[in-house]
Parts: C-alpha cells; sequence; structure tokens
C-alpha cells in the first residue's frame, strides 16, 4: 500500500505525487485530471484529501476547472513546474551539494559531466 | 464532527449508553455522522465498538437518544435496514451456497438490492458467480460479502473489522472497492478495525472509544489542526516533557531529530521552537488518548 510519510499533510504529499507526474506529461497540457474518486481509488484515500490535493494544485495554476467537465491541465503548466523545481534546486538542493562537494575536496574538473562513465 | 445542517445528518447520538447487566459497555457517548463521510471506529478489544454499531442497526438495547436515518433503530428497525446496511464482525456466508444463489436470496430478501449491481461489483473480484462460497479464500468472501452490501442502495454502511484476519492484498482491494463503488460524497461508512495506521488515510472523520467512553470525535483535517506533533532532539527531551505532551515516541529516519513529542493545542512557542512540526498521526494519538491511565506517567 502507498506509504504516507510524517512529515507533511496526506494532501500534500499527494499534490507533491501528482505534480511530479504532470512534470512528466501526465496527463499533458490541456488534457483532463483524473476524477477524484479514480485518484481515491488508486492512492487509497478519502476524496475529502484527493480534493485538497486537487484544489493546491489548482491554486499554484497547475489545473483549471472547465465548468461542467472537471479539472484540466493547464497550458503552461510543466514549464511553471519546471520553474519551481529549478528554483528549489538552486536554492535549497544546490547549496546543500556544493556544501558536501567541498568537505569531499571534490572540484568541477573530477566531475563527469557525460552520460556515460 | 458537525454537521453543515442537521437535516445531513445521518447518525445523531446523545447521552447513549449500552449496559449488559452491570457492565456500561458504551457510556454517555454523543456524536453526529453528516453525509458523504468515511468514519473509523476505533478502541482496543472491549472499548465498545461492536456494541455501539449493534446499538445503530436495533440489535442493542440502548438508554439515550438515537436516531440513524431520522428513524428510532429499535422500534424502526425493518425500515432501517432498507436503506441501512451492516456487516458484523462475525459475519459469515453460508458455506455450501453459490455467490450466484446468494444474489438470488438478497433480491427477495431486500427491496433495495440490485442483483446487476451485485454482478458488476463481483466483476471487480476474483470471485465467480458459479464458486460455492465454502472453495473461495477469506480475502474473497469478504469481497463477495462487500460486493452483496454495497449492491444495496443505502444511506450508511456499518462495517465491524471487516477486513480481519485477511493478508494486505485483500485489505488493498476491499478498501478499493469500498472507495471506489460506495463513497460518491453522500453516503457514509462507519468502519472499525485494528489497522489503524492503513486505515488513516481513507478516513474523514474518526471516533476513538476508550472502555465505553468517547475519547476523540473529530475530522482529519480537525486532527491536523488541533494537534501538533514535534520531532526533536535527545537532548531537548526535558525541556518537551515539562510542557506535559500527551505522548512522547521515537520516530524513524529523522537523523538525530529520534523522539517526538505530541501535543493537545498549540504548545508555547519556546517549547515550538525546540523541535521541527510534523504530521499528528492517526495511530500515536490513538496511543495516546487510549492508554491506561496508570500506565501514562511510569514510562519515559
Amino acid at each position: 500500500m502507498q506509504t504516507w510519510d510524517q512529515k507533511q499533510p496526506i494532501y500534500q504529499q499527494l499534490a507533491d505525487i501528482l505534480a511530479a507526474q504532470l512534470l512528466d506529461g501526465e496527463p499533458i497540457e490541456g488534457q483532463a485530471m483524473p476524477s477524484v474518486r479514480a485518484l481515491a481509488g488508486r492512492y487509497l484515500l478519502n476524496p475529502l484529501t484527493v480534493n485538497r490535493a486537487l484544489q493546491a494544485l489548482g491554486d499554484e495554476g497547475l489545473l483549471e476547472n472547465r465548468r461542467g467537465l472537471g479539472l484540466y491541465v493547464t497550458a503552461g503548466a510543466r514549464d511553471r513546474l519546471k520553474a519551481a523545481e529549478r528554483e528549489r534546486f538552486l536554492h535549497t538542493e544546490w547549496p546543500r551539494l556544493r556544501e558536501r562537494l567541498r568537505r569531499l575536496g571534490i572540484g568541477a574538473e573530477q566531475l563527469n559531466w557525460e552520460e556515460r562513465a | 464532527m458537525k454537521p453543515e445542517t442537521t437535516d445531513s445528518a445521518l447518525v445523531e447520538a446523545r447521552n447513549l449508553s449500552v449496559s449488559y447487566g452491570a457492565k456500561r459497555a458504551v457510556d454517555d457517548v454523543s456524536f453526529t455522522i453528516p453525509k458523504g463521510r468515511v468514519v473509523g471506529l476505533l478502541g482496543h478489544n472491549g472499548a465498545g465498538k461492536t456494541t455501539l454499531m449493534k446499538a445503530m442497526v436495533g440489535l442493542a438495547q440502548p438508554q439515550g437518544e438515537l436516531t440513524v436515518l431520522g428513524l428510532n433503530p429499535l422500534k424502526q428497525r425493518v425500515q432501517l435496514l432498507q436503506s441501512a446496511c451492516y456487516i458484523p464482525d462475525v459475519a459469515i456466508l453460508p458455506r455450501w451456497a453459490r455467490v450466484s444463489d446468494l444474489i438470488t436470496l438478497m433480491s427477495g430478501l431486500h427491496p433495495k438490492f440490485s442483483a446487476d449491481r451485485a454482478r458488476a461489483l463481483l466483476k471487480r473480484t476474483s470471485v465467480k458467480l458459479s464458486d460455492k462460497v465454502k472453495s473461495l479464500s477469506k480475502g474473497m468472501v469478504a469481497q463477495a460479502h462487500l460486493a452483496l452490501v454495497a449492491a444495496i442502495d443505502a444511506q450508511l454502511m456499518i462495517l465491524d473489522e471487516p477486513t480481519l484476519g485477511l493478508d494486505v492484498l485483500s485489505r488493498k482491494a476491499f478498501y478499493e472497492m469500498l472507495i471506489d463503488e460506495w463513497c460518491d460524497g453522500q453516503r457514509s461508512v462507519l468502519i472499525s478495525t485494528h489497522q489503524v495506521e492503513e486505515i488513516e488515510s481513507l478516513l474523514s472523520d474518526v471516533l476513538m472509544l476508550n472502555e465505553g467512553k468517547l475519547v476523540l470525535s473529530i475530522s482529519l483535517e480537525d486532527m491536523d489542526r488541533r494537534f501538533v506533533a514535534l520531532s526533536h532532539d535527545a537532548s531537548v527531551a526535558e525541556q518537551m516533557a515539562a510542557a506535559h505532551p500527551l505522548l512522547k515516541y521515537r520516530v524513524q529516519g529523522a537523523g538525530s531529530m529520534n523522539q517526538a513529542s505530541l501535543f493537545d493545542g498549540e504548545p508555547p512557542p519556546h517549547v515550538q521552537a525546540l523541535g521541527k512540526r510534523m504530521r499528528p498521526s492517526l495511530v500515536d494519538l490513538f496511543v495516546a488518548l487510549t492508554r491506561k491511565p496508570e500506565l501514562d506517567r511510569t514510562h519515559f
């Protein structure tokens, strides 16, 4: 079964999972999101929790409500997500990584920038 | 659990008690179950869960007020059971019957049972109409039972430990069917279980019984707001303890912050500053609120 950690509210964890899928193009921009019930069944969540997660994605401008049709992925959702991810990498992950590289004495020239070893 | 309007409440209990001789199995409980909720009924063995459920379907004589779907369960039981369905913890299906026989039986017994719906629900499972009950595994029997009960066009479903003794995949399949096929935003389900961790994410509300008394009745959303869990370093354990948490426990994979304290309400800011806020989990709350008082301060 899907496990939920204790660091964040469950709806936030679901919102993160769905955002990661949107970034991978699932579903692609302009397409409909799966229904609340489908998501509730898939992740074994209370539908109210699913609603809160979708609400959070809506608040971030990633989903839009088309009256009578349901929620759709907005145009530009992926770019917005990618920008947020880049921002997070540069401001949170990179300083930590840089610190670790310094501590280990690894310079840029020692890192393999190619795909293959 | 506060209903938005009174008429949306499916169950209303006020100062409800149920006694067996001198023993009060359910002791002065008051709560409401509105429409469209998934309510977990939690408590240790003997806490009064089964008795409370029995009272709700007219199988136990209560004192106080109890209204289910606007009806008195004891006096209007037949009428109530048209719109409320119940799987008791001792539920069995006749071993000699075929699943198709059970559908025929239910069609004759229950005015709101839909044989088509039951067959459609069974298609989700690996249970075949021609299967005899005695040839089914425990998990398959539970699923067949749920399919039969969910095929009743009812408002309220009461499930007393429906997943007891099932393996993890069977439990998952059971919950999937419950969420997919039953929860439509209007109907409610009351479900008792000991698998607190597993069921937490399915619930919208929780009722917690301890020795017959209702120690918690809250929506999960309000639970997140009311209770505060702080993970913290062992070095500040004493300061945390001085702020009187409900519970102290260990947490996994949080580095040096491997201890946690659970508070009812916001702890003072100087205490909050010592730790990192976490999501309070239902199982921790369950442990905190249903421990015997005399055990409370001997640990840690």
